[in-house]
């Protein structure tokens, strides 16, 4: 390609400053954040409220006891809740908790349990039948509640388990019997064979850092995409770009764009990145969370390529419609294979080096994200050799994609009417 | 200044553009004329390198239209299109850049040539506020910026009113003057005899006419004079009939005799000549008559 870079750069400068001076562009930098800040708070505040919703409400729970075993059991339930929102037990401010008292009214007979229970006097009755020790059946009775919460279930189970040993062990005993494996600390193996501490902050980080790499990765593409699809689909529309062509040919203009909406992309989740690490800074700290400046690297390699792959078929796809809502209909497909690996984290992430993610990460549309997940899963290895042969894999079919994307982006360009067919398309591509 | 040497283009099996050869010289306004379907805008996008041709070669002051040489050429489409939400001003800055410019250069440039088509005040406006005329003229500054050697002009004069075509007309003519050359796309053929020396007409991808437009209008002349007088005619030699045209008289000549001829004759016969003239058709008459012909011909082809 004969190209100016002159006239490249200045594609490039025109198109960043045009979409980041956009109130749209605002939008996208402040609002998704913020949605996804605010849909994440709004679950993790609904779930406990939840909890505490279920254990205020029962402040009372009637047992008719047939089986004999909890005549001499507690005559109330202690609950402590704990309602810090942090994911670390290392912090070293006091975590906020509250307290619930159930009082356990035992009852002779089911039929005024359950009337009481009709009547709202009580929220729950629990059944024990004569045979509960040998077969574990029970029944309970209660008014219609959320389906969500098991809170009130984990205050009776531990009241359960307390009160069936007391009187056989220790009141320590029968406090552990309710809570045996509150204090656990699990070791699993770690890359280098040294078996390291598993505890909640680090099982979070382990499902979150390669969902984190992986989403910015994929979010970074996809906005640079994009802004390229609406770019192209909004200049073909208005017509722009006879004129425009006859200045600067068809790679100088798709090569200037792909570099100055791929910094807006860049730029987007750099500024994503700086005010969530600015936000949450004391919380992440706590958490065991290191990245290595060769991930680092191969991240960036990943993103260019992964870019150049998703923005020159963004660009083609801009070039063979005639406006953005043909444009979207044929790029959602691109899309959904960016995010795919998405779909299909929990497997992902459970065999790192299996066969799924082995070829997710070759296949050039699903490698960025998949790749990202597996070099983040500390359950995993991936060998250089698997990282080299995926990049390129992936950088191949990046040049190709631009290369084609450039023959029909020169055709396309000034075709106007029905969307071309597919084999329009290849005939294009040989052509131009 | 330009060459097109037989160029050829052809979109499958149609030949678009068929062996195709001329020269436009510097400074000159040329014609490119030919009905709707001609082959005249793939012509146009070859000569400034959006599309290729399959065979042939167009040069620009001797040298292929390559990467260096597009800032001479700018081109202003029949298809208007401007960023719509883009102020007027910067639009046209950005196609100085594009040329080359430095950026103070080309704002500075876009300013006096927004200037220049009355749209200083509007030049801080986005081109979505502007009416179509105004978009028209911010469009010919975007051709103009740069200071282009080729200026190629589809259709420049469309949808503009009296006013804004004379505004047009002032600017070709300076441009003219400053040695740009001009290849100029359009239907209305009374500018073409106002303004272009030599036309092409292209019809079906072939070449139909070529040459100055003088010279067309007189090839394709009535064989006939045109007289205005108040006077009987008398019965002339040479003359094959008398045909009475608003008020004046067009005399059709047969094929030995000439206009000199007929005005001896007129002149011995004592009659009073207000006006002589050759019976020229105009430029769009010619046009019509060639299409026609050639329709005709393929008519009975078929």
């Amino acid at each position: 390609m004969n190209a100016s870079w002159q006239r490249i750069l200045t594609v490039a400068r025109r198109e960043f400053l045009t979409t980041v001076k956009r109130r749209a562009f605002l939008l996208t930098l402040i609002g998704t954040p913020a949605y996804f800040a605010f849909v994440t708070f709004l679950s993790a505040s609904a779930s406990l409220q939840e909890k505490k919703d279920a254990l205020k409400d029962l402040d009372v729970l009637a047992v008719i006891d047939s089986s004999g075993a909890f005549a001499n059991a507690s005559r109330e339930i202690r609950t402590t809740l704990k309602t810090d929102l942090t994911f670390s037990r290392r912090s070293t401010m006091k975590p906020d908790s509250i307290s619930f008292r159930t009082e356990v009214r035992f009852y002779s007979s089911l039929d005024s349990a359950l009337a009481d229970v009709r009547s709202g006097k009580i929220p729950q009755a629990l059944v024990i039948p004569a045979d509960y020790v040998e077969t574990g059946r029970m029944r309970r009775y209660t008014r219609p509640g959320s389906p969500f919460t098991s809170g009130d279930r984990k205050a009776i189970g531990g009241w359960l388990a307390r009160n069936l040993v007391a009187g056989h062990v220790g009141d320590d005993v029968a406090a552990r019997a309710a809570r045996p494996s509150e204090e656990e600390q699990l070791f699993t193996l770690d890359r280098s064979g040294r078996f390291e501490i598993k505890d909640d902050s680090r099982e979070i980080a382990d499902f979150l850092v390669p969902m984190f790499f992986s989403m910015l990765l994929g979010l970074s593409i996809m906005i640079g995409g994009q802004y390229l699809l609406q770019g192209v689909a909004e200049e073909k529309e208005s017509r722009i770009l006879e004129s425009l062509m006859c200045q600067v040919s068809a790679e100088e203009l798709m090569t200037g764009k792909l570099m100055g909406l791929g910094a807006v992309g860049l730029m987007t989740v750099g500024i994503w990145v700086t005010a969530g690490l600015l936000a949450s800074g004391p919380a992440l700290s706590m958490m065991p969370i290191s990245a290595q400046p060769s991930v680092l690297a191969v991240a960036t390699l990943y993103f260019l390529f992964g870019y150049l792959f998703f923005g020159s078929i963004m660009t083609g796809i801009g070039a063979i419609t005639n406006n953005m809502r043909e444009a979207q209909q044929f790029a959602v497909w691109f899309t959904l294979a960016n995010f795919a690996p998405f779909i299909l984290i929990t497997s992902i992430l459970s065999h790192p080096d299996g066969p799924l993610a082995f070829w997710l990460s070759l296949f050039p549309p699903t490698a960025s994200t998949t790749m990202m997940m597996r070099l983040g899963a500390s359950n995993s290895a991936v060998p250089a050799w698997q990282v080299a042969l995926s990049l390129v894999l992936l950088g191949a079919s990046g040049l190709l994609a631009l290369r084609t994307s450039a023959r029909i982006f020169r055709v396309g360009l000034l075709m106007y009417g029905k969307p071309p067919t597919l084999p329009e398309i290849l005939r294009w591509a040989r052509r131009a | 200044m330009l060459q097109v040497r037989e160029v050829v283009k052809r979109y499958d099996d149609r030949t678009v553009v068929d062996h195709v050869t001329f020269e436009v010289d510097a400074g000159e306004v040329f014609a490119l004329l030919g009905p709707n379907g001609a082959g005249k805008t793939t012509l146009i996008r070859m000569i400034t390198d959006i599309l290729r041709p399959d065979s042939g070669e167009i040069l620009l002051d001797g040298r292929k239209v390559d990467s260096e040489r597009r800032h001479a050429i700018a081109y202003l489409p029949e298809e208007r299109g401007l960023y719509r939400r883009t102020k007027a001003f910067e639009v046209v800055a950005y196609y100085g850049e594009l040329k080359g410019m430095t950026p103070r250069d080309s704002r500075a440039e876009a300013r006096r040539l927004l200037e220049r088509v009355e749209l200083a005040e509007w030049a801080d406006k986005q081109v979505q506020a502007l009416s179509k005329g105004m978009q028209q003229k911010v469009q010919l500054c975007t051709a103009l910026i740069g200071s282009p050697t080729l200026l190629i002009l589809d259709e420049p004069f469309s949808g503009l009113d009296p006013i804004n075509v004379q505004l047009f007309e002032s600017i070709l003519a300076e441009r003219r003057a400053a040695g740009t050359t001009v290849l100029l796309s359009t239907h209305q053929m009374n500018k073409v005899e106002e303004v272009c020396d030599r036309a092409l007409m292209i019809n079906e991808g072939k070449m139909v006419l070529h040459g100055a437009v003088r010279d067309i209008r007189r090839l394709h002349a009535d064989h006939a004079v045109i007289v205005h007088t108040e006077d009987h005619l008398p019965a002339l030699p040479g003359v094959r009939s008398v045909e009475p045209m608003n008020g004046d008289f067009k005399l059709m000549l047969e094929p030995e005799a000439t206009a000199q001829s007929v005005l001896r004759a007129l002149i011995d016969r004592d009659v009073r000549i207000q006006s002589f003239a050759l019976a020229w058709l105009p430029l769009e008459d010619v046009f019509v008559k060639v299409v026609r012909e050639r329709l005709g011909l393929e008519g009975s082809k078929g």
